[in-house]
């Protein structure tokens, strides 16, 4: 009997071992704190055209256009977490005629939300030159942005020396987005 | 209270590997038949209280504890969530056992006098779930691939695998002679639910373009399969009475076995292992797959201003882009049948009894005792998908006296360097009880453990002699 007794003690007082393990505080309510700040980046639009590509040539204006309707910035993702964004344009010219490119954001009623040019001077010795331009959406524009649904582009070759079809030299555009994201609980 | 529903998440969350490093060998208790087959029997006969005769919750996490995620010491909580991203490593995982034995039984088998055979017979629910770390998944959220140019994510990362499964085995061991013994399991498993994803490829980087800033190379080949839980279709998807019915063979089936000696090599040595569950499950039932499978390369729209040659325009080109992505991320949905293996074990240990009880009456050595102590190493490895776990535990077994014996392991693995566990088994009667942990060292703080184990069960028991 006391043999008994001393094994139903050893046993409580093992499994006493096992139930009293300590804890220090945890506090798992932590996880409602997550916040994390990825930043994207994108390719967006390029073009590539020789001199005598994409125009009738002479020493006037030129204006070509061209539009892309898309729901990367109008939807629910983006709304909620886009906290700032940039787009970068890079433009390489060596043909010997100054270029401007305008850049329009419409909404879904096809009303101008927001709008910026930036230019690429003429290379008069055909040699590669190098343009940036950095457009930054914060605040009241970033809002303007998310409402955006169409994209309207303007090339304007602006006047100067005349060109034909054979003219040497050719324009580069480049571009990207930044996306700076907060995502949180 | 709010302890123990942070020790069930503790349980339920972060828990590692099936290793019973102290049930394994405790020959007192019918169950440590369950890890070898091959095993030593002690009783005649037994049978486990439904339900209660083997307990099992296991649980680990080899690269962090939940300490060091949600301690309350008034660290950030980002900056603690950055360390775990940045410190663990995409071998890292984590993991969760439980078993409940529903009922369990044995006797022995033979002529009266010399019964050297051995049946035993049960049924046990088992759940297992091991994650590993998706480390590149979770650099690509935390980061974006803004400072991750030419960083290649490798979409292998994901790699998961959860089962919830019943077991209905049977058992024979002979005892061949006074030096070997050896032991074969049959098993049919009933899947009750599975999920894994075990075998994505792929990757996704972002390199320097030659047109554009960037070309973004999506390359992806992901897949989850599940069994047992149906999205489609108007019934309830999983039911109680799903539950009853896969618990009792309705389920998924498959086939497997155990194998296990145990060889004496003199009166002090013994050496023995085991081999469980070989074996598959075939899901065909209510299956759901789920695919992504593509690749695309992205540079960003190209002809703007003027039409290509195909007459193509840019709004043209960007509802391209926009169609290829959607169906690159498209999840095909099939009701392919798959097979799954059970995660084998592999258990092996040397061992040495030392010091026989002296009997008062003449203050020599009795002849028919058993030694008291026995010191050993023990061996587990499991395999798991991407590669075997191994644990190495060193033991002090000693019998107290007349049914009560203990057990205390050291345990080298994935998680820790210091496991200490502890394990007693006591007959009171016929009635026989256990109770095992590990980890011990780590009790000060529990969340700090990297895993936690416990075992326990209720058994009824007639010994031998």
């Amino acid at each position: 009997m006391i043999k008994h007794l001393f094994k139903i003690a050893f046993f409580v007082i093992s499994m006493g071992l096992i139930g009293v393990s300590c804890t220090e505080e945890i506090d798992l309510d932590q996880v409602n704190d997550l916040e994390i700040n990825p930043v994207l980046e994108s390719s967006l639009f390029y073009f590539e055209a020789a001199a005598g590509d994409f125009f009738l040539g002479g020493s006037g204006a030129y204006t070509a256009g061209d539009y892309v309707v898309l729901d990367i910035f109008d939807n629910e993702f983006v709304n909620d977490n886009l906290i700032k964004a940039e787009l970068v344009f890079e433009t390489v010219n060596s043909i010997n005629r100054a270029y401007q490119v305008q850049v329009d954001f419409l909404d879904n009623t096809n009303t101008l939300r927001h709008s910026f040019t930036f230019s690429a001077d003429a290379s008069p010795n055909n040699e590669n030159l190098t343009f940036e331009h950095i457009e930054v959406f914060e605040d009241e524009t970033l809002e303007n942005l998310k409402e955006t649904t169409t994209l309207v582009f303007r090339l304007t070759m602006l006047p100067g020396a005349p060109v034909d079809p054979n003219s040497p030299g050719s324009i580069h555009l480049k571009s990207k987005g930044v996306f700076y994201l907060n995502i949180d609980r | 209270m709010r302890k123990i529903t942070y020790l069930l998440f503790l349980v339920s969350c972060f828990s590692l590997g099936q290793n019973k490093q102290i049930l394994y060998g405790f020959s007192e208790i019918p169950q440590a038949l369950i890890q070898n087959p091959g095993g030593q029997v002690t009783n005649k006969w037994y049978f486990g209280i439904p339900l209660l005769s083997h307990i099992h919750f296991n649980s680990g996490s080899s690269g962090i504890s939940v300490y060091d995620l949600f301690a309350d010491n008034g660290v950030n909580f980002n900056t603690k969530l950055e360390n775990a991203i940045y410190s663990m490593q995409e071998n890292n995982f984590v993991t969760a056992n439980q078993q409940i034995e529903i009922f369990s039984g044995g006797f022995a088998i033979g002529s009266i006098f010399d019964k050297k055979e051995y049946i035993s017979f049960g049924v046990y629910q088992e759940f297992d779930f091991i994650s590993y770390y998706p480390k590149d998944y979770a650099i690509l959220a935390y980061e974006g691939n803004q400072n991750n140019v030419n960083r290649v994510f490798d979409a292998s990362h994901a790699n998961l695998s959860a089962e919830l499964i019943s077991v209905w085995h049977i058992g024979y061991n002979k005892q061949v002679n006074n030096n070997f013994s050896f032991g074969v399991r049959g098993k049919v498993y009933s899947s009750i639910l599975n999920a894994n994803s075990t075998n994505n490829k792929g990757s996704f980087v972002t390199r320097i373009g030659q047109n554009n800033f960037y070309n973004h190379i999506f390359n992806l080949d992901l897949e989850l399969r599940t069994s047992g839980y149906t999205t489609s279709g108007e019934e309830d998807r999983f039911t109680a009475n799903d539950y009853k019915k896969r618990l009792l063979l309705g389920g998924n089936l498959g086939l497997g076995f155990d194998i296990g000696f145990t060889q004496k090599i003199d009166k002090q040595w013994t050496v023995d292992a085991s081999l469980l569950d070989i074996g598959f499950i075939s899901h065909t039932k209510d299956v759901e797959n789920y695919k992504i499978e593509g690749n695309y390369q992205f540079e960003g729209v190209d002809p703007l201003f003027y039409e290509s040659p195909e007459g193509q325009t840019a709004d043209d080109y960007w509802s391209n882009v926009e169609d290829e992505f959607e169906e690159l991320f498209e999840v095909d949905s099939t009701k392919t049948k798959y097979t799954t293996w059970r995660p084998a074990k592999l258990n092996a240990s040397l061992n040495y009894a030392f010091g026989k009880k002296k009997t008062e009456a003449c203050n020599c050595l009795s002849d028919n005792d058993e030694y008291l102590n026995r010191v050993g190493l023990q061996l587990y490895a499991i395999a798991r998908p991407k590669q075997p776990q191994m644990a190495l535990t060193a033991y002090y077994y000693r019998r107290l006296f007349n049914g009560l014996s203990a057990k205390a392991t050291y345990t080298v693995d994935a998680f820790s360097f210091k496991n200490v566990g502890l394990g007693v088994s006591a007959h009171l009667g016929n009635v026989n009880l256990y109770l095992m942990a590990d980890n011990f060292l780590e009790y000060q703080n529990v969340y700090n453990a990297q895993s936690v184990s416990l075992q326990l069960g209720l058994n009824y028991i007639f010994n031998r002699k």
